[in-house]
């Protein structure tokens, strides 16, 4: 059956998935069915509400990339201060990344090789 | 077609080359006629890819022989060894070649219409081409010196393209820092087939398999060849250059350039398993390749998510992803010398970690085509500039959703086939591993949801009125790999059956591969 994979420990069909999917798809159309049908698009009823204050114009009220996770940053304060300071954009540091790595990866394969 | 199967080897690789120089002569005459050139070039490069597979699916390797009497001559008469240059396809090569045949189609269209108001097309092109002729001569040959050709062709022309839009200055630094890193890197490996050649006489690789002692310069030239492949790969903390050279080229070189570090895994793969297959010190390599895997995974996310230029933070999760695939196959080559743990998870590891190199193929080359068709017609790849683009760009909203929940491993799509494949077998080898890969899977959704936001969401922006969706060649270079992306997540078996179990285990048993070519020798 070219829609079951066998992952050697249990099995995975993307059509089960699917077929669940469409009916909670189907569930949501039908609560959303049920809804308010006296909305009406165009009044006051469709504009924001913001306690009763002025609601900024649209550029000023998008929450922009720099604000989202600030807490998972400041948590992780110290680890990007370490994970950043390779990142120097220098061609030179690159390389010398290289040359460390592969006298090091050179240096265990010689030593297991002794070892062996 | 029998002639056609027999002589596809090599046509893959020779036409588009011709293509590529018939390009600028066409161009200057008609611009349409070249984009059509260009285009039945790749599409019927692609033809052949897929017939060769089918045909290596039934009939097993393929051995071409360059300026023999006949392709299948390998060995000429009186000699005992390989001394012509041979190319040599089997379930592995061939698997990375479709990947090459579509990824590379997808941006040619995709180009056609991403870089139509830029000066020198003719020589993007003839670039283009020559990067497709490159890529596919290192995973088709059978000897180690073209290898180090193809990989020249590949880095030449790929540094060349991204530096191809000379009007901004960071396009300059990106090339530049490509070239070098792609020297020395092919220094590394040259002087790693020279360690091989001084010793054994010969630079095919099936013939180096059969005879190779593991002497401590082979242990010196395993180390130059892994971690020169490892760099080109963007494998941490090899990574630096990586975000510097693919966030400033054309998207569609983007995803070029992902196919690129593809090739560049398969040539440490070919390395590790067919040339030191029956020699290597397969647990200490494999917990070396695992462990820089981890390393690439996590830091790679944990760096994209601090992002907010969206064509790097898309080149930081490419780096991440590319880790899975060194974890999968790392586990099963650390277990490749023990036949029973093998087949209890090691051959899973390693279909999971290859299935993911064509999951990945297929999302990340989208997913920088959705960050080009941003940047099209905004300007900027700064996402903090960002904001309601959903509302003008539909389509690319939804191919890039579907990019997205494909990276993160959402299921039904195809990135979750994979990634299941291998937390299921490597969590018997170590569950650190799955652990690390779950909390790497979570990471990605919670940044490419936040970039989302960014971007796509919120109400339309004054600066954005006059934005509009992309031109049609760059939504069909997207649709084509969304719809690879479809068939992948419904009939993931037929994949793995198909593609996946032939390449892994051409890589567990090297012996088919070497007995091909040195089959006649006593």
């Amino acid at each position: 059956m070219t829609f079951i994979l066998g992952s050697g420990y249990a099995f995975w069909n993307p059509l089960i998935w699917i077929i669940v999917f469409m009916l909670v798809m189907v569930l949501v159309y039908f609560f959303r069915r049920r809804g308010q049908k006296a909305y009406k698009k165009g009044t006051d009823q469709a504009r924001i509400f913001l306690c009763g204050e002025e609601v900024p114009e649209a550029g000023e009220r998008h929450i922009r990339v720099g604000n989202i996770y600030w807490g998972f940053f400041e948590t992780l304060k110290e680890y990007y201060n370490l994970i950043l300071r390779p990142h120097t954009g220098v061609i030179n540091d690159y390389i010398l990344w290289f040359v460390a790595v592969t006298a090091i990866s050179v240096l265990i394969l010689l030593i297991a090789g002794l070892a062996k | 077609m029998a002639a056609l199967i027999t002589h596809s080897p090599i046509l893959i690789i020779v036409i588009p080359l011709l293509a590529a120089f018939l390009t600028p002569l066409i161009g200057m005459t008609s611009r349409k006629a070249r984009n059509v050139l260009v285009v039945v070039s790749l599409v019927f490069v692609a033809f052949l890819v897929f017939a060769l597979a089918r045909d290596i699916s039934i009939n097993g390797i393929h051995v071409y022989t360059l300026g023999a009497t006949s392709p299948d001559l390998s060995i000429p008469t009186g000699f005992m060894v390989p001394v012509r240059i041979i190319l040599e396809v089997d379930g592995m090569s061939v698997f990375f070649g479709i990947i090459w045949a579509i990824v590379s189609l997808a941006a040619a269209i995709y180009s056609l219409s991403h870089i139509a108001s830029e000066t020198g097309q003719n020589r993007f092109f003839t670039l283009l081409l020559l990067m497709v002729t490159g890529g596919f001569g290192m995973m088709f040959t059978g000897d180690l010196f073209n290898l180090f050709v193809f990989l020249e062709i590949a880095s030449i022309a790929g540094a060349a393209l991204i530096a191809f839009r000379t009007k901004f200055a960071d396009t300059q630094e990106g090339g530049f820092k490509y070239i070098v890193v792609s020297a020395i890197a092919s220094l590394m490996v040259l002087f790693a087939i020279g360690l091989l050649y001084a010793q054994y006489n010969s630079l095919n690789i099936a013939y180096l398999a059969q005879v190779i002692q593991y002497t401590t310069l082979d242990k010196i030239a395993l180390g130059l060849f892994l971690i020169a492949f490892a760099m080109k790969t963007g494998m941490v903390p090899l990574h630096l250059w990586f975000p510097d050279a693919y966030s400033v080229a054309p998207a569609s070189i983007t995803g070029m350039l992902v196919i690129t570090s593809h090739a560049c895994m398969y040539a440490a793969f070919r390395i590790c398993f067919t040339l030191y297959g029956g020699v290597i010190n397969a647990p200490v390599v494999g917990w070396i390749i695992i462990i820089f895997g981890l390393l690439t995974m996590f830091v790679g996310v944990t760096m994209a998510v601090f992002q907010k230029d969206v064509m790097r933070f898309m080149s930081y999760h490419a780096i991440s992803q590319l880790g899975y695939m060194w974890v999968g196959v790392g586990v099963g080559l650390a277990v490749l010398g023990n036949p029973g743990l093998l087949a209890t998870y090691g051959r899973d590891a390693m279909s999971g970690g290859i299935f993911h190199i064509l999951n990945h193929a297929l999302y990340k080359p989208l997913l920088f085509f959705t960050g080009g068709a941003l940047f099209h017609y905004t300007g900027t790849r700064d996402l903090t500039k960002m904001g309601g683009l959903a509302h003008k760009m539909k389509w690319t909203t939804i191919l890039y959703i579907i990019g997205t929940l494909s990276i993160s491993g959402i299921p039904p799509l195809n990135g979750f086939s994979s990634k299941i494949l291998i937390y299921e077998s490597v969590y018997q080898f170590n569950p650190i591993l799955t652990i690390t890969g779950i909390i790497v899977s979570i990471l990605t959704l919670a940044s490419f949801t936040k970039a989302f936001h960014s971007a796509f969401m919120g109400a339309e922006l004054p600066e954005y009125k006059e934005v509009k969706e992309v031109p049609r060649s760059m939504i069909i270079g997207m649709v084509i790999l969304a719809a690879g992306i479809v068939f992948v997540t419904l009939f993931p078996s037929l994949i793995v059956d198909w593609i996946i179990h032939p390449a892994a285990d051409a890589l567990i048993d090297p012996g088919p591969y070497i007995s091909a070519v040195t089959g006649a020798i006593p």
